[in-house]
């Protein structure tokens, strides 16, 4: 059986789509059918890797479409899941390209380093003596220690796509999670802040990053596990956690959202404001009506059993 | 405390033919993979380590303890995707948290029973005193240690150790390891020269210029003046291309580098063969198998390890599993062709849940790799190359110096020497660890005492002349010659085959004569690839030519010692020597060849006894 490979090429600042026809054999991954290419084919095409192993995270590529580490995907499994021949292998997205498949990391360790990425012991310990940790303790942040920084959860983040200076990629939001969760960690605050000025509070909630880490690490998990510790330790969260306040407030006392008041709730009286003209066009279609009263859920006593079983768990 | 050597210097001093490229900008930087300041030529460091995994960064954290040194690391990559994540069991210390019966005494003896008494013993006292203060330490820094009941690390046993006295991170000890160093890195500010090929160390005489290196991105080549450099470059497995756990980047530039300006590379034939490797690509399939009961099967369906280790089977040591499946091989009854010959390892006996609870690591690589269920099917394995115990001589383990003044080098690419003939397992971690340390004291040290001797006129020239050589080798016809790749099979073909598990008198000079013949055509080679933007083409070329001078030395080596120890197997000298070679190989570069010295292994309070476990 052949396969087919659509290469997305960009070389000095030419960019074409190269076809290669390779046969596949047992095992082949994507990167060997790409090293197959390198060697047999067209030595001009250009890609990293080094564990093939997936532990190190340089050989992450995107594949019809989703990021997938190329070490460890089989070309065979692919053409099953996408019932076809051919498959189009593009560098990440959400990265700068710098020639075919290799992306630039610099501005990702730049992000990187807003959220202070170092754990800061606690006074009572010393380099000479180590830490303390419970397990559990551990095992509060040991998958996001997992993170390989291959780049997968960011390729398809829609907010990164959208507008990335007011945002963090996903792994970064992974790595401030295993800080702020780490009980040898002095100043957990410090990095939380970093990350909420950074722009916690911006993630669209659509999933891309959890669905795409090839180490299972749900960055998304992470975002919100964040996002919780704002409230937790006090942080006044801005726009962001006001906004989720107002929710929270408005189902758990009458299980329904009072759109006319969200906004005013989330951004203040004078940031609504500016909003007005949008809110004219809402009730002059009406889907916003200020005059009607807030209805009360019929089944609100279900809702707030719900809001405290979630609570619970939480804890 | 640095010396700043000015852009006007560099550029004046340039041939004509360099003047651009001393400047550092014949082509157009892409990004900001290299520090503004190495581009314009404009830096001096004090410490320039190359290679970024656990030897290289915490030589850099040690070095810039000192605030008014300049240190910075190089890389082939980025930072985090070296060799040292994959190490997964554990580093080794003495630290007494989960069994407070252990002792330095304990861990040097079984380092150096373990190395088959060719360590030497006072290197290995250094390392075990000091291997537990430093698993401490990395605590400090935030490495996501396991943990027991008392809230300290845990700390497990290896295999050949005589007490629980390797602590981890699940079974990825080495990623954490990298990501926490990386951590640290980034906080303190080190500068990473990423994504930078190391050519060559320049030399003026005896004094050092710096390292010349081409940054990928846009093709530049820098010449990057440093007072001291340290090489950590990692191990050499890929001169068994794909029969090696190692990864693509393993290819000796360091050791390579260092040989060039004098340094003898000690101990190249000690390689460690790992037994049970995929037969399909190399790819490790766990030590746990055969704990857990997987026997090894040849063609004729016997279980053969009865003829080799009567009592442990399966459960002997690596190299005497190695050995084991290797004569199967050679006498006619493995399985499958060619580089991908094995024999088979059979999991259908041990119950299925009992795979999906333990095994389930190794059910899932042998699907994926080799299509294979071991609950159905037998997949077959051979050994793969695992580790390399030889490297570039360390002349004083106290400072992680070589012989040539300047230059130190720590982790797998040096030879201290620690793991003697063969390496325990969770050695390597503690190792790159207490000598990354030491290194990188040790050249903070020497750059304070000395000024800045190098010459920039002969480092601009020796940029100018691998910029003569990029263009000449990236433009050779198709019809020059074999491709890399083509140049690389045949001499793994060699290695693997003359140069593997075991080696003998004549398949070893067919080899000498097979890979001198092979670096004749490497040097009319097709490349195939002109662009000057991250042309991999041509560093895969340099990283051949460096495969072939560590697969010579390794040879060299290998010749010189006749006698088996360790991961060094002689069918013609099976038995151990100690009255002719209990002494190190010294393999020099010189005058396009190679040249043997030998030097005495130091012997301080463990006389050489018979290995039994």
């Amino acid at each position: 059986m052949d396969v087919t490979l659509n290469v997305h090429r960009f070389v000095e600042g030419k960019k074409w789509v190269q076809k290669y026809k390779i046969p596949v054999t047992v095992g082949m991954t994507v990167l060997e059918a790409l090293t197959v290419v390198k060697e047999k084919q067209d030595p001009t095409l250009s890609f990293t890797c080094s564990c093939r192993s997936s532990i190190c995270g340089a050989c992450a590529v995107r594949v019809n479409g989703n990021a997938e580490l190329s070490c460890e995907i089989l070309v065979e499994n692919l053409l099953k899941r996408y019932d076809t021949d051919t498959l189009t292998i593009e560098p990440l997205g959400n990265f700068r390209v710098i020639r075919d498949l290799i992306v630039d990391w610099d501005p990702k360790y730049a992000r990187l380093k807003k959220i202070k990425p170092a754990m800061e012991p606690k006074p009572e310990f010393s380099a000479e003596t180590g830490c303390k940790q419970s397990p559990e303790e551990f095992n509060k942040f040991k998958k996001y220690a997992g993170c390989i920084l291959c780049g997968s959860c960011v390729s398809e983040c829609n907010k990164n796509t959208l507008n990335e200076e007011d945002f963090l990629d996903p792994f970064v939001f992974v790595k401030a999670e295993r800080l702020v969760a780490d009980s040898r960690d002095r100043d957990p605050k410090a990095h939380l802040q970093a990350v909420q000025d950074a722009g916690l509070w911006r993630c669209f909630n659509c999933q891309e990053c959890t669905a795409k880490c090839p180490k299972g690490l749900d960055p998304a998990g992470a975002i919100e596990k964040l996002k919780e510790a704002t409230f937790k330790m006090g942080l006044s969260q801005g726009v962001g956690g006001k906004h989720a306040k107002a929710i929270y407030d408005d189902i758990s006392e009458s299980g329904m959202l009072d759109e006319s008041k969200l906004n005013i709730k989330s951004e203040g009286f004078i940031m609504a404001g500016m909003r007005l003209p949008m809110a004219l066009r809402l009730m002059n279609t009406g889907k916003m009506n200020p005059l009607e009263s807030h209805p009360v859920n019929p089944d609100i006593k279900t809702i707030q059993a719900v809001v405290k079983a979630a609570e619970k768990e939480a804890e | 405390m640095s010396t700043t050597i000015s852009r006007r210097t560099f550029i004046t001093g340039a041939t004509a033919a360099g003047v651009a490229l001393a400047a550092g900008s014949y082509f157009t930087w892409n990004g900001q993979n290299i520090p503004n300041s190495v581009k314009t030529g404009d830096v001096t460091y004090d410490v320039l380590i190359i290679g970024s995994g656990g030897a290289g960064m915490r030589a850099a954290l040690a070095a810039a303890e000192n605030k008014d040194l300049k240190v910075a690391v190089m890389t082939k990559l980025v930072p985090t995707r070296s060799a040292s994540t994959m190490a997964q069991g554990g580093m080794n210390g003495v630290t007494g948290v989960t069994d407070p019966a252990d002792s330095v005494e304990s861990h040097m003896f079984d380092t150096i029973k373990g190395g088959d008494y060719l360590c030497d013993q006072d290197a290995v006292e250094y390392f075990a005193q000091r291997a537990g203060e430093n698993i401490f330490e990395m605590d400090f820094m935030g490495y996501p240690y396991n943990r027991q009941e008392d809230g300290s690390f845990h700390q497990r046993k290896m295999g050949g150790s005589s007490h629980p006295r390797a602590s981890y991170f699940e079974d990825r000890a080495g990623h954490a390891m990298v990501h926490a160093l990386f951590e640290q890195c980034l906080k303190h500010n080190i500068d990473f020269i990423s994504e930078c090929q190391m050519l060559e160390i320049s030399m003026d005489g005896d004094k050092l210029n710096g390292v010349i290196a081409m940054d990928m991105r846009s093709g530049n080549l820098l010449g990057v003046a440093a007072k001291t450099i340290i090489i950590a470059t990692g191990g050499y497995g890929r001169v068994y291309w794909i029969r090696t756990s190692n990864p693509y980047s393993s290819t000796g530039d360091g050791i390579v580098a260092g040989m060039n300006i004098g340094i003898p590379f000690k101990d190249p034939e000690m390689v460690q063969f790992h037994p049970t490797g995929l037969s399909a690509n190399g790819v490790l399939l766990s030590e746990s198998s055969r704990a857990e009961g997987a026997l090894l099967i040849n063609k004729d369906g016997e279980r053969f390890m009865g003829k080799y280790a009567p009592e442990k089977l399966e459960l002997a040591t690596r190299d005497i599993v190695a050995r084991a499946i290797a004569t199967e091989m050679l006498e006619g009854r493995g399985v499958g062709e060619g580089i991908h010959a094995g024999v088979y390892m059979d999991f259908r006996h041990i119950p299925p849940e009992r795979i999906d609870e333990r095994l389930g690591q190794v059910r899932d690589l042998a699907q994926r790799f080799a299509g294979v269920d071991i609950k159905k099917e037998m997949v077959p394995i051979a050994p793969t190359c695992h580790y390399s115990m030889g490297g570039l001589e360390m002349a004083d383990f106290h400072t992680g110096a070589s012989r040539v003044p300047g230059v130190f080098v720590a982790g797998e690419c040096s030879c201290v020497s620690v793991h003697g003939a063969n390496r325990l397992g969770a050695n390597s971690l503690s190792e790159v660890l207490v000598f990354g340390h030491t290194a990188g004291d040790g050249a903070a040290a020497y750059a304070k005492e000395h000024k800045y001797e190098g010459s920039q006129e002969k480092m601009a020239q020796d940029c100018a002349k691998w910029q003569d050589k990029f263009k000449e080798v990236t433009t050779r016809d198709r019809s020059a010659g074999k491709t890399v790749p083509e140049i690389r099979d045949a001499m793994v073909n060699t290695m693997w085959y003359k140069v593997g598990v075991f080696r003998e008198e004549t398949q070893l000079q067919e080899a000498a004569r097979e890979l001198s013949a092979l670096e004749k055509e490497y040097e009319h080679c097709y490349v195939g690839d002109t662009s000057h933007v991250y042309n991999t083409a041509f560093e895969q070329y340099v990283e051949l030519g460096n495969l072939l001078q560590v697969s010579h030395s390794i040879v060299q080596g290998a010749i010189a010692r006749k006698e088996s120890r360790g991961g060094h197997s002689r069918r013609d000298y099976p038995q151990r020597d100690d009255v002719n070679f209990l002494k190190h190989t010294l393999i020099f570069k010189q005058d396009g060849g190679y040249r043997t010295e030998y030097k005495d292994v130091v012997i301080t309070k463990y006389q050489p006894k018979e290995r039994k476990y």
